[in-house]
């Protein structure tokens, strides 16, 4: 089967991938780029990097930008995905959904409407099993945002390595928080992976981080 | 023996459909429909039935005749639902649900009372079979008359666990 995998750049869509490849082809990635910054359904930094990433990876990209406004990014994802089915003959979507229902719901209603099939590949998945597959599936992604207590500025650019699992496991027993940040605590980025020609070497980031909240913000990277 | 059988055409969805059950029930064989053998059912003491992804309808091919003889229990979760009522000579009918809807039971039953969340995902339910929950006008949960043969057109194990646990007796 010919899949498109909604793809953000981050850990979650790229292991996603990998699972998917194991038994289809990918025929694309999909990204909605989403200038609002509260969206559920997008919102992820370092989004504009899914171009290097695609071509790190040798797979078209079907890019779209959305003002994130609350249903009518619904519909952009929509024209995104019957864009990613008419020009590259995707008979599926492929998601890194993990539990939430509320992005699982929107997506197979689309999928629904476009006769397309649906693989979450992640769905239900442990957080802590999630991040350690991460890890032996060789995906080397770091924190490119965090946005709960305890999660500080220490974390920001940092790899998902096992000290990392370890310490947001550990985290995770002192707050209400998801390690593998299911519940939008941490975002990543994916620097290189299986199926990566070339790695990203980020050249030039800034930090910014106030009131429990910051980003790692990638401004100049490169292919290598 | 615990035996799951997996309802996907695809073994991509059954990384989605059967591992979390798997995950939940713990020790079990699973096998996928069409490579279920006499001996698998003959060594049974529970089956679960699974799920599949919207687009999935190859299930509906295979004859499911072993369910109207078979005696211990059976928990049919969505897809899984319309093959305990195609099995027991029932009709399905196109009625699409997706997302996260209310529950309200209807009927004394061994897995859960009163009115919860649940999140379903199909696109045909069923008919004739006795009513243990509702959500809106359609059947949630359904009973084989004089069987132990229980069917959930939602997916319990997204939000309600604790159904699957009772039915292999974890609870």
């Amino acid at each position: 089967m010919r899949l498109g995998v909604l793809y953000s750049g981050g850990k979650d869509s790229t292991l996603a991938l990998l699972k998917a490849k194991e038994f289809h082809t990918i025929a694309c990635l999909i990204s909605i780029v989403s200038e609002n910054k509260e969206s559920f359904m997008f919102h992820t930094p370092n989004i504009e990097v899914t171009k290097l990433q695609a071509e790190a990876m040798k797979l078209p990209l079907v890019s779209v930008k959305t003002r994130g406004e609350k249903e009518k990014e619904l519909k952009d994802l929509k024209n995104a995905i019957a864009s990613a089915k008419r020009t590259f003959k995707i008979q599926g979507i492929v998601t890194g959904a993990v539990r939430s229902t509320y992005q699982a719901t929107r997506i197979q209603h689309i999928c629904h409407e476009l006769d397309l099939w649906c693989f979450n590949p992640l769905w239900l998945l442990d957080q802590v099993a999630l991040l350690n597959q991460v890890v032996k599936c060789k995906i080397h992604a770091v924190i490119s945002g965090v946005f709960a207590e305890p999660l500080d500025k220490s974390y920001l650019g940092k790899p998902i390595d096992k000290a990392m699992i370890a310490k947001l496991a550990k985290a995770a027993q002192t707050h209400a928080i998801n390690p593998a940040g299911e519940g939008g605590e941490i975002e990543t980025t994916v620097l290189s992976a299986p199926g990566f020609k070339k790695k990203l070497v980020v050249k030039k980031s800034a930090i910014e981080y106030a009131n429990h909240a910051g980003t790692y913000a990638m401004q100049e990277v490169v292919l290598k | 023996m615990m035996l799951i059988i997996s309802t996907c055409k695809d073994a991509l969805s059954e990384i989605e459909f059967v591992n979390p059950i798997v995950a939940l029930v713990g020790e079990c064989v699973v096998k996928r429909f069409d490579k279920v053998k006499p001996e698998d059912i003959a060594t049974a003491d529970h089956i679960i039935i699974t799920g599949t992804t919207l687009q999935d309808f190859d299930y509906l091919k295979k004859k499911w005749d072993w369910l109207k003889t078979f005696k211990k229990p059976v928990l049919g979760i969505c897809a899984g639902m319309q093959v305990l009522a195609m099995a027991n000579g029932q009709k399905l009918v196109n009625a699409e649900l997706i997302g996260v809807h209310q529950v309200t039971v209807t009927d004394i039953n061994p897995f859960c009372e009163g009115s919860f969340n649940a999140y379903f995902l199909h696109t045909k339910s069923v008919e004739g079979l006795d009513v243990l929950a509702i959500v809106g006008k359609l059947p949630a949960m359904v009973k084989v008359r004089g069987k132990e043969q229980y069917g959930c057109i939602f997916h319990p194990e997204v939000l309600n666990p604790d159904i699957l646990r009772r039915f292999v007796g974890k609870i």
